[in-house]
């Protein structure tokens, strides 16, 4: 009997290796923007953070955990606005929070997504990013869809989750083959909170950043 | 880059665990949509699996991968994927995917015979894609509700609405029908294989995750909604999750 059938989704696991990154913005994020910034500006800090990920595939093992590191980290602070990000995924314990604990928390993510993106692309195997089209969401958002294309594998596709913010495009999410991130995470922190507390949830995430850290 | 080399969606069989508990509806608590209502069962399913995997399915399987060849274990892959390829040929033509079942059927043709019985997959290089299907995505494309999330001992996560599958995909597929004598060795190969292909998916998981339980979860029902919709499920919905307030922490629905 073949047991295990083709249901099920490991690859959604694999994928989320590229949707977990985020880096610190400055300033509490606004849904509504002033001044709007053209949809292509859009398209332009997707690609900005695309490019900097391919040279750094490229150059990762020269570089080191370190070095991708610091090449990736001040480029995800501009593309992503992680204040709205980190309310989103804390869900109501946002709100338990004086303005000292979010500061702390939103850095503490920052520092997160930086491991995780200089953790995880380390490599460069002929994978191209192409963006196929954009779809217009609610409140002026917009979806920047795009693929990650590899010569020996099939595509992967990462949707962009974007807003502005201060007259600039922000990326706040990413769907890598259907799987977002942020509805991930929101999942897992209010379960790790609901198990061990807040206090829980912060010490085990600085525990993955050490880990990642020394894994290189 | 490394960490994305699977090519197929296959059960986290040795993940996570869980209880059949039968189609019920999905549950609400204080009326919100809970995926999960046998999150404690399902728990302890998982915690089982896990301690399976770490003792005895990932040993064998890393020391499988390390004396098999790559194009060997491709090969394996490739051979097993085509036997349980009939199954997704059976469910194009039942979700009325007329056009791709014929394709689906040309391609289990042609990889099982010029692909030396499914050995290797000489139809992806002539243009004939392949297709993931299953009795759980026919069911939603019929109009049934997923129903709850299930954590199935030796078979990981699944749903209400998936389990038909079993059936389905066993009856589909020719080994069924060998003798148990020449079964057992190949089933064996097949999770075996099954569970290499999963190493550095389970390597990331550890890595990545801070609940495993509930990340898996998550991206599991993410990833069947995404399948459901044949990788292009609506924009509309993804963004929810902005203007839903913060009063709970319900998952992001996108279908």
């Amino acid at each position: 009997m073949p047991l295990l059938s083709r249901q099920g989704a490991p690859r959604a696991l694999l994928i989320v290796a590229l949707s977990a990154p985020w880096g610190l913005a400055q300033g509490e994020g606004q849904v509504e923007a002033a001044p709007a910034p053209s949809v292509s500006a859009a398209s332009q800090v997707v690609a900005a953070l695309h490019d900097k990920l391919l040279e750094v595939m490229r150059r990762g093992a020269a570089l080191g955990y370190q070095g991708r590191h610091q090449e990736l980290a001040p480029l995800i602070s501009r593309c992503f606005d992680t204040p709205v990000i980190a309310k989103i995924v804390l869900g109501r314990h946002w709100q338990a929070l004086n303005d000292a604990e979010k500061a702390e928390f939103t850095a503490l993510f920052d520092r997160f997504s930086a491991a995780t993106y200089a953790s995880r692309f380390k490599g460069y195997d002929g994978e191209t990013f192409v963006e196929v089209a954009q779809a217009p969401l609610n409140r002026g958002r917009l979806l920047v869809k795009t693929e990650l294309r590899r010569p020996r594998d099939e595509a992967v596709s990462l949707d962009y989750l974007t807003h502005q913010t201060g007259g600039e495009w922000r990326i706040i999410g990413v769907i890598a083959n259907g799987v977002n991130d942020l509805s991930l995470k929101r999942v897992e922190y209010a379960s790790v909170i609901k198990e061990k507390g807040y206090n829980g949830l912060l010490d085990a995430i600085s525990d993955k950043i050490r880990a990642m850290e020394a894994g290189g | 880059m490394n960490a994305l080399v699977l090519k197929k969606p296959v059960l986290l069989a040795f993940l996570a665990a869980g209880v059949l508990t039968g189609c019920a509806g999905t549950q609400t608590v204080d009326g919100e949509y809970n995926p999960d209502p046998y999150e404690d069962a399902n728990r302890s399913f998982y915690r089982f699996n896990d301690a399976l995997d770490r003792n005895v399915m990932r040993p064998v399987a890393e020391t499988y991968a390390n004396v098999t060849p790559k194009p060997v274990r491709n090969s394996v892959t490739n051979f097993f994927d085509n036997l349980e390829y009939l199954n997704v040929i059976l469910h194009s033509f039942l979700q009325g995917k007329l056009k791709q079942g014929f394709s689906d059927a040309i391609r289990f043709t042609v990889n099982s015979t010029m692909g030396i019985g499914g050995l290797f997959d000489v139809a992806s290089g002539m243009g004939l894609k392949e297709h993931e299907e299953d009795f759980g995505q026919t069911l939603a494309t019929w109009g049934l509700d997923q129903g709850p999330f299930l954590n199935l001992p030796f078979f990981g996560p699944n749903t209400a609405r998936n389990t038909p599958d079993f059936a389905s995909s066993y009856l589909a597929n020719p080994l069924t029908y060998f003798s148990t004598i020449f079964l057992f060795p190949v089933t064996a190969l097949n999770f075996v294989n099954t569970r290499a292909n999963l190493l550095e998916a389970t390597e990331f998981v550890e890595e990545a995750s801070i609940d495993p339980y509930s990340f898996i979860r998550e991206a599991y029902l993410q990833q069947r909604k995404y399948l459901i919709h044949d990788g292009n499920p609506p924009a509309e919905g993804y963004d929810d999750i902005f203007d839903s307030g913060l009063e709970d922490d319900s998952m992001l629905i996108i279908e």
